[in-house]
């Protein structure tokens, strides 16, 4: 057992642990130590093939499909320098009011909220691509939901180099993606902080992390000898995002005193909905996700973005089997696909648990609303897909493998409500959010709102956990905006903080 | 291989080849590649995992005795489709979910091999600038 010493200990790379790092780069070109442990590995260059098994596995916990207790979601989240900021598609939503108004934690202002993610979007090079730049896939989607009057808006996104590789969701092989790992943590380690990848923290007690280097056998070996070690801190900042920061604190014996720490969990659950044209269309090629409608959010709680996914995943997201599938799964590059995302409820029931490895286990159950809210997308996809000019369409909960064009006008008979029956339809989610719910309240949430844990001025949350409700876009600007809140609050009471 | 025994991977075919008929046409270097990523996949995956996944793939085995007296490996191909489309739209929340995870690992060897590409039409590339507007 090693043991170390540092100022602030940032536990996770993501977009909240990286924001951290960077933001509290200053303190250590002032001389303080401050070190990010990384669970994941740093990829070389080379080690991004955009083959999907294979990426899955080195870039994604459980490959991307982490299953919820009850087994009826997997979720995808990343492990990598960088965490699943390596991973995302890098659309770039700056939160609205009217979330802020709905979350109503005293202290958080959209203002400032607004103000910070602006920072974000800049550094990242957020902007909207090119029209030339956009794929079919993308284009029949804007295309049909114009034809239907439905809102839909394009995606500003955060790339710098774009080669329209489509492999954003398998780490970026063209280093255009601009995650952490391009931007806030490079930043971050010329000004003098440290990052040790491969570096699985399993408890923080009083001051002290526990930590594990186990180097994978790819990737860039760790900054640090592989073996344990306890690293003691003045601070320290857990950043591991929704499923893994409450995890850590419940192993480490915080639950006790916090009995919303792991609660309140929030997940978008999603659909891939896909149907089949006539004739091949560009779809793998070019940004996977430049559009999103919101037209149904407020009348039934969905959000509808295009998407781009590989072979595998595409398979399983298809109902059936057998030559159905199998002909659908031949037309690859006739392929239109659309992502749900339902807006759940945040219920003090869903939440993250430990077992007795103190591992995570997530239990989360979709209710009713989200069910009813999966049904009515894929009705509303199936009317786009065939405004767009699909020839069939495939929806999760219909009646039969195909829905034909002819058919267009029977989808609320085509697609209907009891088949949407957990298990059967296949559910992900990459958009994990709560378990350290910020809010004044010890009794309902875990944090202040500038993320310090109720009761114990030493510790800080900087990531998707503290989201005391869903975010009803795609979280990561916001998770960055939070962080940066962390980090000012940790560097404006740095006197007091990391006082010898 | 770590946890597929030879037993559970020649059943596993039995399945595969019904979820996906071009299991039928691998050859041995295919079928030993498929079975080599499920084996990995569900090695990463937890122990409990791999438990539920072994116990269902028995249940997968013995259940059509009780209806067709004979496990599901000496059933007519049309006869296994309908069990497996039972169990797939079953009242029965976990046999649903057992499924699930059973097609999806049967996908993952399938359609994760790169040899898989071309014939599905499926053809990245670094740089698809160009063929953006091809």
């Amino acid at each position: 057992m090693r043991e170390l010493e540092y100022d602030v200990v940032i536990v996770g790379s993501g977009a909240g642990g990286g924001a951290v790092a960077k933001e509290l780069a200053p303190l250590a070109a002032a001389g303080q130590r401050i070190v990010v442990l990384e669970w994941g590995p740093k990829l070389t260059e080379e080690e991004y093939t955009g083959h999907e098994v294979e990426m899955a596995g080195k870039l994604y916990f459980d490959s991307g499909g982490v299953l919820t207790k009850d087994r009826a979601m997997t979720m995808a989240y990343g492990r990598a320098y960088g965490g699943s900021t390596v991973v995302y598609t890098g659309t770039s939503l700056t939160m609205p009011q009217r979330v802020v108004d709905k979350w109503a934690v005293p202290g958080l202002e959209w203002d400032d909220l607004q103000r910070r993610s602006r920072k974000y979007l800049e550094q990242n090079n957020v902007h909207l691509q090119d029209e030339n730049l956009l794929n079919q896939n993308n284009l029949l989607f804007r295309d049909g939901c114009a034809k239907l009057g439905y809102s839909c808006q394009q995606f500003p996104i955060n790339v710098k180099g774009c080669r329209a590789s489509s492999l954003c969701n398998l780490g970026c092989p063209n280093a255009a993606k601009q995650g952490t790992h391009r931007v806030q943590l490079p930043a971050a380690e010329a000004a003098g902080v440290e990052v040790v990848t491969n570096c699985k923290v399993t408890t923080v007690h009083d001051r002290v992390c526990a930590a594990v280097v186990a180097n994978p056998g790819y990737g860039e070996p760790s900054a640090w000898e592989p073996g344990e070690y306890r690293v003691r801190a003045k601070v320290v900042v857990v950043c591991g995002a929704a499923i893994n920061s409450p995890a850590l604190l419940l192993r480490s014996g915080f639950g006790a005193d916090l009995p919303a720490l792991g609660r309140y969990l929030t997940t978008h659950p999603a659909l891939i909905l896909v149907a089949e044209h006539d004739h091949p269309i560009t779809n793998f090629v070019g940004h996977p996700k430049s559009f999103f409608c919101d037209e149904f959010l407020e009348s039934h709680g969905f959000l509808l973005e295009t998407c781009m996914y590989f072979p595998f995943v595409t398979a399983k997201n298809l109902i059936g089997f057998g030559e159905d599938h199998s002909r659908m799964m031949h037309a690859f590059d006739r392929l239109q696909m659309i992502l749900v995302l339902a807006v759940d409820p945040a219920a003090a029931s869903n939440r993250v648990e430990v077992d007795s490895d103190g591992e995570p286990v997530v239990d989360y159950t979709m209710g009713d609303s989200v069910l009813d809210s999966l049904h009515e997308s894929m009705k509303a996809s199936a009317r786009i897909f065939f405004a767009a000019g699909a020839r069939r369409v495939h929806a999760p909960a219909g009646v039969r493998f195909f829905i034909e064009s002819d058919e267009a006008g029977r989808i609320d008979e085509l697609i209907t409500r009891d088949n949407v029956k957990p298990g059967k339809i296949s559910v992900n989610s990459a958009h994990l959010m709560g378990g350290c719910r910020m809010g004044i309240d010890p009794t309902d949430s875990v944090t202040d709102v500038w993320g310090r844990v109720h009761g114990v001025p030493w510790l800080y949350v900087g990531d998707s956990s503290l989201f005391p409700k869903a975010s009803e876009i795609n979280p990561y600007i916001t998770v960055m905006a939070l962080a940066d809140r962390t980090a000012e609050h940790i560097r404006d009471n740095a006197g007091e903080l990391l006082a010898p | 291989m770590k946890t597929l025994t030879q037993d559970k991977a020649d059943f596993l075919l039995v399945v595969a080849r019904r979820i996906v008929p071009e299991v039928a046409e691998l050859d041995d270097h295919g079928v030993g590649r498929m079975c080599v990523i499920i084996d990995r996949a569900l090695a990463d995956r937890p122990a409990s995992v791999q438990k539920q996944f072994a116990t269902f793939l028995g249940v997968v085995k013995w259940a059509p005795a009780l209806r067709f007296l004979a496990p599901f490996h000496r059933l007519a191909p049309a006869t296994q489709d309908a069990v497996l489309g039972w169990f797939e739209d079953c009242p029965v929340a976990l046999l649903r979910k057992g499924t699930w995870g059973l097609k999806s690992l049967i996908f993952m060897g399938y359609y994760g091999r790169t040899e898989v590409w071309d014939e599905i039409g499926y053809r990245p590339s670094f740089d698809s600038r160009e063929r953006l507007h091809a």
